[in-house]
């Protein structure tokens, strides 16, 4: 059963293949087929695989699989391996199954596009690449997937390009998550160069052997490591890529920004946690960027309009909360949060998606209303599917309070997250679904789009009341955990106030937007905020216009600067002297025979002349 | 003749008894299909007589001829370049009114011609491979009787290759006189034993002229556009593998057989002509505007990268300079080969904008044409990366500074042609209504009246296809999967020093 292990991300790689090729020739019907099927197929894989690890485990919890060797040189001979225990099994199935069901979604809501199959190969293309991240037993491998999945993200945002904008936001994702990549292949170089081997288990242990904990080599590798899980999660500073993101299909931005290519830097973290336990600092760094990463985008989501930035500052917030479970060396919590995050996000992106097409391709929340009547199914899916996270964030928080580096501060701070997020979830949901119809609803979604929904919403519910991750084997060794066994009374308690202040959220939202109808002008996000600071809140802290004069406009102008001066005139001149050797040379070409002749005579001569006074 | 020396040339009494085979059925009864079937037959028996051949390697024959595991690679490499041009011809002809079976008698003996010089061993030997093939192509460079185009170009290449004959021939002598022998082996002894090397030095730096002369390398290059552009597609497609890489196969042997003091002097002047054509011939590619010149002048290129390699005179020098020439045949093959399908029975498909849009028009074609065109510029995957990664690396590995740099600017002006082409044909049809004249070529140029939407040429003939499609196997084959291959070189090689 295991060796089939390989087939997971074949299926949809000859599925992208087969899309690519057929995708002039190809009837509707084929694509989905193809597209969908082949998702189908690895999905059940997937599950099967499942089941026999449970029933069956494989000595040690860890199955390998050695599919041929990449290239050998210096010693080095990375593999298309794959690595198959408790914590990738916990990937493998998120991507598989959530991905199944948003390609199922997206057979009906792609329905009418004309790049139909463009978009199912690229979906292919992505989960075949995804999953070939979270297989990967080696750093090589894991960064094809790693730089793969980011290209699938590039061409999925900007899928609609013939409006500029999206291309120019898949330009911006590609461009600030290229700022992390290249802290991650920095520290893939020197993790390589110091340590001699690819594989990432063989790199834990001899990195533990090597290096002393704290010492400087450890620090600077784990520190890029982090660059590279920063830009592809999406936090803070690195964060500004995920909203504009959304200017992709919904299902790219349930599937990539939200599922599972996003939560790619929590894997990595988490699969390079021996790394990361040699350097006290850097895991420090990675609590704190999620713990303001969390507040910043948990307020700046608040403050959204836009249906779909609401949910990407949501995404980033919840990324937050990995990481700062990340940071306590929680990586149970953090995985299980992850998990049941994903169908949750996964659910609300798609019944957001349904939503703007039913009310004619509106994203502002404050423009819709009281569509709860008119689109129950999404009402009540998006309502079940909220309430999972809150029991896996409990679950973190708990874990920060016992844990040796978290402590009751940050337990506090991490509780006011909690709060904030249930007001803008809650504010999103009230505003939409209840309160006096304002939409005409001209579409009702197909069954293709609410069976999904609900299977994502039950996977998210059932998150509520079991670990996944537990429940595939992995439960790592955190001191968070022990402690909290040790005072089962402190632990309940601090549940229960969660679940209080959680409860107390939904509360405020409820008056605020249910019941106080702030629904018109400037009063309508969150009342009693200036201005000015509502507006930066709103513009997610200023991140972005930081960026554009700190960074953008300075190599701008300097780029103009040089391409109208020093570099493109220095580029003209080879040109032109290149240009200039054509021309010159081009005459000995006469076309007479006698020249040609006396060229040959020329030859002899020089060669001649050559050999005789050398 | 043992009968182990008539298995020793297996292949070339099979190539020749086929060419004889072929005139006997023509004066019997004129049909091109059985005569092309005939000619494949015999190339084809020629491919496989080689692993028969194999098994008495190395085995000298009388003084002349040597048949060991470098001769049979060269040769097996010439043949399966002559099946390839063989079925590129029979469509190109099957257009062609005229008496087309002739071609194929020329093609078998040129062919020979290339087997004797891959396996001469002799003076004698070199210069009757050489005339042999010369005299074949010669014919087939003119064969397009009725073009006033054919007719020149055979005149150029007949005058032109006599004389540099001439000069190989006296410098034969001059050796010839200083050392009693014209057989390699007692040569270089000879050579090795007198104080000062007397006339054999200029004897050998005259006969470079003549192998220059073949290799199309400056300054003995001015003949190739005029003989691509002018000759059939087939046939250019032949003179520019064949004909360059059975020459090279002979100065790699004589040279390896040379020692070091001797081969010096020599080696300087052919530093000198390798930086020369790399040079020159980048830039004469650079705004050609027909397709045949330039692929001539980028092949007077690839030749000086392939003596970079030579140069560095090791055994992985060697191993470079073949599997160079192997990717080198591969990919002019299918550049000309596409050439070939693309032309009509009115003119050859040669000017640049006969390619705009070709990718819309003729995906396959188009990306086949592509392939070949990266291959050529040394972009990885493809088999001509793998090549100039092994001859920059045998040059790095002798310290072949300046050679290297020189081929390593060569190859950057190389790129903008190459690429430049891969946009035409990627570019929309209606884009190119302003063409750029094509008035830099050596001749008037053809008539510029009307240009038709071209090609017009129908489907792909069976024969063609498949030759296409294995070159195009090939091309990535090789690039992606090096390794079988070099291993076949490396021992194949090996005999040599």
């Amino acid at each position: 059963m295991f060796d089939l292990l390989a087939l997971l991300p074949t299926f949809p790689l000859v599925g992208f293949l087969i899309l690519m090729a057929g995708s002039n020739s190809l009837p509707r019907r084929g694509v989905v087929a193809v597209g969908v099927g082949s998702m189908g197929l690895s999905a059940l894989l997937a599950i099967a695989i499942t089941v026999n690890f449970l029933s069956a485990p494989p000595p040690g919890q860890v199955f390998e699989q050695h599919l041929w060797t990449w290239f050998e040189i210096g010693g080095l001979a990375p593999g298309f391996s794959l690595y198959l225990d408790p914590l990738s099994l916990a990937m493998t199935l998120v991507i598989t199954i959530v991905g199944f069901l948003i390609h199922v979604y997206s057979a009906e809501f792609m329905r009418d596009d004309e790049a139909f199959a463009r978009f199912f190969a690229y979906m292919n293309l992505f989960v075949s690449l995804m999953l070939m991240l979270v297989l990967a037993d080696n750093l090589l491998l894991l960064y094809l997937g790693w730089e793969g999945v980011g290209m699938c993200s590039f061409l999925l945002i900007g899928f609609w390009y013939k409006k500029p904008a999206n291309g120019k936001a898949a330009q911006k994702a590609f461009i600030v998550t290229r700022v992390g990549d290249t802290a991650m292949a920095v520290g893939l170089f020197l993790l390589v160069t110091q340590l001699g081997t690819f594989d990432i288990q063989e790199l834990g242990v001899r990195a533990t052997e090597q290096w002393p904990v704290g010492s400087t080599m450890a620090v600077v590798a784990a520190a890029l490591l982090l660059g590279g899980a920063i830009g592809k999660s999406a936090q803070l500073p690195l964060h500004t890529w995920l909203p504009d993101a959304m200017a992709g299909p919904s299902p790219v931005s349930a599937l990539i920004h939200a599922a599972t290519m996003v939560t790619a830097g929590v894997y990595l973290i988490a699969r390079t946690h021996a790394l990361f336990a040699l350097a006290p600092v850097v895991l420090t760094a990675v609590m704190l960027v999620g713990l303001l990463t969390q507040l910043t985008a948990g307020i700046s989501a608040v403050h959204q309009r836009d249906i779909k930035r609401i949910l990407a500052y949501s995404t980033i917030s919840q990324l937050g909360y990995m990481f700062f479970a990340l940071g306590v060396s929680s990586n149970g919590a953090a995985i299980n949060h992850l998990m049941t995050h994903a169908c949750f996000k996964a659910t609300w992106f798609l019944a957001a998606g349904a939503v703007i097409v039913a009310v004619n391709h509106e994203h502002d929340i404050f423009k819709m209303g009281g569509l709860g009547k008119k689109l129950p199914a999404l009402f009540w899916a998006m309502f079940f599917a909220g309430c999972g996270p809150f029991f896996s964030k409990d679950g973190i928080l708990a874990e920060v309070w016992f844990s040796d580096t978290g402590g009751p501060l940050l337990w506090l701070l991490g509780l006011f997250g909690v709060f904030v997020t249930s007001i803008y979830l809650f504010r999103l949901l009230f505003t939409v679904f209840l309160g006096p119809l304002k939409n005409e609803v001209h579409w009702k979604p197909g069954r293709a789009i609410t069976i999904p929904l609900f299977i994502l919403a039950v996977g998210s519910v059932i998150g509520a009341l079991v670990e996944y991750p537990r429940l595939l084997g992995y439960h790592p060794h955190s001191s968070g955990i022990e402690a909290a066994h040790a005072s089962p009374y402190l632990h309940a308690t601090l549940g229960k106030i969660a679940v209080g202040v959680a409860l107390t959220g939904i509360y405020v939202a409820y008056r605020l937007f249910v019941r106080h109808r702030h629904y018109d002008g400037d009063e309508v996000i969150v009342p009693h905020i200036r201005v000015p600071l509502r507006n930066l809140f709103a513009d997610g802290w200023g991140f972005d216009r930081a960026y554009r004069v700190a960074f953008v406009a300075p190599f701008r102008s300097a780029a103009h600067f040089l391409r109208n001066e020093l570099i493109d005139r220095g580029c003209d001149a080879v040109v032109a002297v290149v240009q200039s050797g054509h021309r010159l040379i081009r005459r000995t070409q006469t076309g007479r025979l006698r020249w040609y002749t006396a060229g040959i005579a020329a030859g002899a001569v020089l060669s001649l002349g050559m050999v005789l006074f050398s | 003749m043992s009968r182990t020396d008539l298995t020793a040339l297996s292949p070339l009494l099979v190539v020749a008894l086929a060419a004889v085979a072929v005139l006997l059925l023509i004066s019997v009864r004129r049909n091109h299909r059985a005569t092309a079937t005939l000619t494949l037959a015999g190339l084809v028996l020629g491919l496989v007589s080689i692993s028969w051949a194999a098994t008495v390697t190395p085995h000298q024959v009388a003084p002349l001829l040597i048949a060991d595991g470098y001769a049979l690679f060269y040769s097996a490499l010439v043949l399966a370049a002559a099946v390839v041009v063989c079925l590129l011809s029979f469509d190109y002809l099957e257009q062609r009114g005229e008496q087309r079976e002739e071609f194929y008698v020329l093609l078998l003996l040129a062919t020979l011609g290339g087997l004797v010089l891959v396996g001469a061993s002799h003076f004698v030997t070199l210069f009757l491979g050489l005339e042999i093939l010369s005299v074949a192509i010669y014919v087939m460079v003119a064969y397009a009787r009725s073009s006033p185009l054919a007719a020149e170009t055979g005149i150029k290449y007949l005058v032109l290759a006599g004389a540099s004959s001439a000069f190989l021939v006296f410098g034969m002598a001059l050796v010839y006189a200083q050392t009693g022998t014209l057989e390699f082996r007692p040569l270089v002894a000879q050579l090795s034993a007198i104080e000062g090397s007397g006339l054999a030095l200029p004897g050998m730096a005259l006969m470079l002229v003549g192998v220059g002369f073949k290799l199309a390398v400056v300054p003995f290059h001015m003949w190739t556009p005029e003989v691509y552009q002018g000759a059939p597609a087939p046939v250019t497609a032949f003179v520019a593998t064949v004909s360059k890489g059975a020459m090279f196969a002979l100065l790699l042997r004589f040279f390896a057989a040379l020692g070091p003091g001797e081969a010096r002097p020599l080696l300087v002047v052919l530093g000198l002509v390798a930086m020369a054509s790399i040079l020159a011939g980048n830039l004469l590619a650079l705004l050609e505007q027909n397709i045949k010149r330039l692929l001539a002048f980028s092949s007077i290129a690839h030749l000086g990268y392939v003596l970079v390699a030579f140069l560095a005179s090791s055994a992985f020098g060697d191993e470079a300079v073949t599997f160079y020439l192997v990717a080198y045949f591969v990919s002019t093959l299918a550049a000309f080969g596409v050439v070939t399908v693309l032309s009509d029975n009115e003119r050859e498909a040669e000017r640049i904008e006969d390619y705009r849009g070709l990718f819309w028009r003729r995906p396959l074609l188009a990306t086949l044409m592509t392939g070949a065109l990266l291959s050529l510029a040394g972009i990885p995957l493809t088999t001509g990366f793998v090549g100039k990664f092994a001859v920059v690396a045998a040059g790095v590995e002798a310290s072949l500074w300046l050679p290297v740099s020189v081929l390593a600017l060569g190859s950057a002006i190389g790129l903008y042609y190459y690429l430049r082409l891969v946009v035409v044909m990627l570019s929309s049809l209606d884009a190119g209504a302003a063409t750029e004249s094509a008035a830099d070529s050596g001749r008037t140029p053809a008539d510029p009246g009307q240009t038709p939407a071209w090609p017009r040429a129908a489907r792909v003939g069976g024969g063609a296809a498949l030759a296409l499609g294995l070159l195009a196997l090939l091309l990535l084959g090789l690039g992606l999967y090096p390794g079988p291959l070099m291993d076949v070189i490396e021992s194949s090689v090996s005999p040599l020093r």
